[in-house]
């Protein structure tokens, strides 16, 4: 098992390099597509400081704390965007039948097509989320233990499986619709519409719906509200809070398997 | 031991059912019929450690969907088949590691890199000794004549030097069995000349199986020693490649040139043609043995030049396609 992983680890490295050196091939893409994702993630905080301009809070929440919401949530979106986005690709790999090799080799296909390219563009989301964390925690004043700094750590982790949980789940998808364009960019969007602020402000509806279909609560918010001491809004008990992280691995171990269940259905192309 | 068994491979495409008509599309989106194709309909063989098997038949005959069904890649839809005791379509990483697999079509190597970086990856995702890596590499850089471009980006490559690269990335691994599927499609004469003598080497010297398809009959002609023909996804024949021509072309053909152009007439032969003094007999050599045959042209003709032309294959394996579907 262990020397299993240790093998996964040493080849995702090798292939993940080679995406890097492929991405390089293209600079100019290169250096757009990192001033363009910085750009985007300016736009994104300024719609957050209209809104606070003019209601000072929002759900009570301010804007230190949001920030630290908004820098937790877009640190685990570059988390997992960064190692992982090429699967947003996969309909053209099934299409195409790239899969016809990544199923003949002796490397999870799943690793294989996660790195076919490395957008490094995407470290633009992780830095820009670690500036945002960084200037909320130096403004939050909390008060800092060692069981609330790894909660810390395992969330932006366990919020990036939240999110490429879903993102897994819905490519297992396109072994048989072979299109899934629209149901990953929706996700997508839901993620960057409603993850960025605190799930209480949604209404009863809404906030179950994010809780239990679609979980994103737990990505950054829930283990938000512990940091902030703001559990008391919570409609979970306090121990799940604690426990947000585990909730992104549970999510993820059952979306991998449900990718992986889903290769059988893969047709190739041609005759 | 066969190495690889199929018994009884089906695979059916199954698509939802077009529907014409207003809001055709809408509709296809919504139904639940089915139209189903069935591209392999029951194939059986065994093919033995050491063989070099030529797998043939026309466009959308099922042989790439059988390969791949060997593969590993899809999953047959019934029957059973086995590679070196593994069903690949279960287990497929195992598989993977004893099996090569170059599709002439498309490339197994990273589009962007120098090919001696794909050979490198390769060489990492097969977990090849370092030591091995550089034999192997010296040894194929030889024979396949890699030298030249090993550090173009495979972009860059011409379709037959690409080729080369995906043998050589493919046959790192140094795997039991190799799949080809089409590997000399759109090559010049001496592209396919080298992956013809690559192949040939790699199953004389190291007793690697070889699966080729291929449209090419040369090829065929010049590699195999059985093939198994298919047609509409069954096995037409099975069998080596002077069998096939004795049961579908039985005659051969002698051909003379005359010193005075006139009428031939020789028991035991048909003529068929006959051009300014150049007759094309036919004959089955069942009846009369060609030594015969020339003995009593000589005996009636003056003769200033004779040749005996075999049947080809390309005509044996036309001629069966179209019975069959006559």
């Amino acid at each position: 098992m262990v020397e299993r992983i240790r093998r996964t680890v040493r080849v995702w490295a090798a292939l993940a390099r080679a995406g890097l050196r492929t991405e390089l091939q293209y600079r100019a893409n290169f250096a757009f597509g990192i001033l363009g994702g910085l750009a985007l993630q300016g736009a994104g905080l300024a719609v957050i400081g209209t809104i606070l301009a003019r209601f000072q809070q929002i759900g009570g929440w301010s804007l230190p704390e949001l920030m630290l919401l908004y820098g937790m949530r877009l640190t685990s979106h570059g988390l997992w965007t960064l190692p992982c986005s090429n699967l947003m690709v996969i309909d053209t790999a099934v299409r195409e039948a790239e899969f016809d090799r990544y199923l003949t080799r002796p490397v999870a296909p799943f690793v294989q097509l996660v790195t076919r390219r490395l957008p490094v563009t995407t470290i633009s989301d992780l830095l820009g989320g670690l500036a945002i964390l960084g200037v909320a925690l130096a403004t939050t004043h909390l008060h800092w233990t060692l069981p609330r700094v790894l909660l810390l750590g395992l969330a932006l982790v366990g919020g990036a499986l939240v999110e490429l949980s879903g993102q897994t789940a819905i490519a297992g998808l396109a072994f048989r619709m072979l299109s899934t364009g629209s149901l990953k960019f929706t996700l997508d969007d839901v993620f960057n519409t409603f993850g960025n602020y605190p799930t209480k402000i949604f209404g009863p509806a809404a906030r179950w719906a994010l809780t239990v279909v679609l979980p994103l609560a737990f990505a950054s918010y829930v283990p938000a509200t512990v940091l902030l001491g703001r559990t008391g809004e919570l409609w979970i008990p306090v121990w799940l809070a604690w426990a947000a992280p585990a909730v992104g691995v549970a999510l993820f171990v059952a979306a991998y398997r449900f990718w992986r269940s889903q290769l059988n259905r893969y047709a190739s192309s041609g005759h | 031991m066969p190495i690889i068994r199929a018994d009884s491979l089906v695979k059916e495409f199954r698509r939802p059912k077009r529907v014409p008509g207003r809001f055709g599309a809408v509709r296809t989106l919504l139904t639940r019929q089915y139209t189903v194709t069935r591209a392999v309909d029951g194939v059986g063989f065994d093919i033995d450690a050491g063989e070099l098997v030529g797998y043939l038949g026309p466009n959308g005959a099922g042989k790439s969907t059988t390969i791949k069904m060997l593969t590993g890649i899809l999953v047959p839809t019934s029957g059973a088949v086995e590679v070196s005791g593994v069903v690949p379509w279960r287990d497929r990483e195992r598989n993977a590691r004893h099996i090569g697999v170059v599709f002439g079509q498309r490339s197994g190597l990273w589009w962007d890199l120098p090919l001696i970086d794909s050979l490198h990856l390769a060489a990492t995702l097969y977990d090849v000794r370092p030591a091995d890596l550089r034999a192997h590499l010296a040894r194929f850089t030889d024979l396949l004549g890699l030298d030249e471009f090993l550090t173009t980006p495979v972009r860059q490559l011409s379709l037959g030097q690409r080729m080369r690269g995906d043998l050589a990335a493919a046959m790192l691994h140094r795997p039991d069995v190799l799949y080809l599927d089409e590997p000399t499609i759109g090559l010049d004469v001496v592209a396919r000349d080298r992956i013809r003598a690559f192949v040939a080497d790699l199953n004389r010297a190291a007793g690697t199986t070889v699966v080729l398809t291929t449209h090419d009959l040369d090829d065929v002609e010049a590699l195999c020693r059985r093939i198994i023909l298919i047609d509409h996804g069954r096995v037409l024949y099975d069998g080596d490649v002077a069998t096939l021509k004795a049961r579908h072309a039985p005659h051969r053909e002698l051909v003379v040139h005359l010193a005075e152009p006139g009428p031939v007439e020789i028991a035991d032969a048909e003529p068929v043609a006959a051009t300014d003094g150049r007759v094309t007999l036919r004959f089955d050599p069942a009846r009369v043995s060609s030594a015969d045959l020339i003995g009593r042209v000589l005996a009636r003709h003056r003769v200033t030049d004779l040749s005996i032309v075999e049947p080809d294959l390309e005509r044996v394996v036309a001629g069966i396609y179209a019975d069959r579907t006559a």
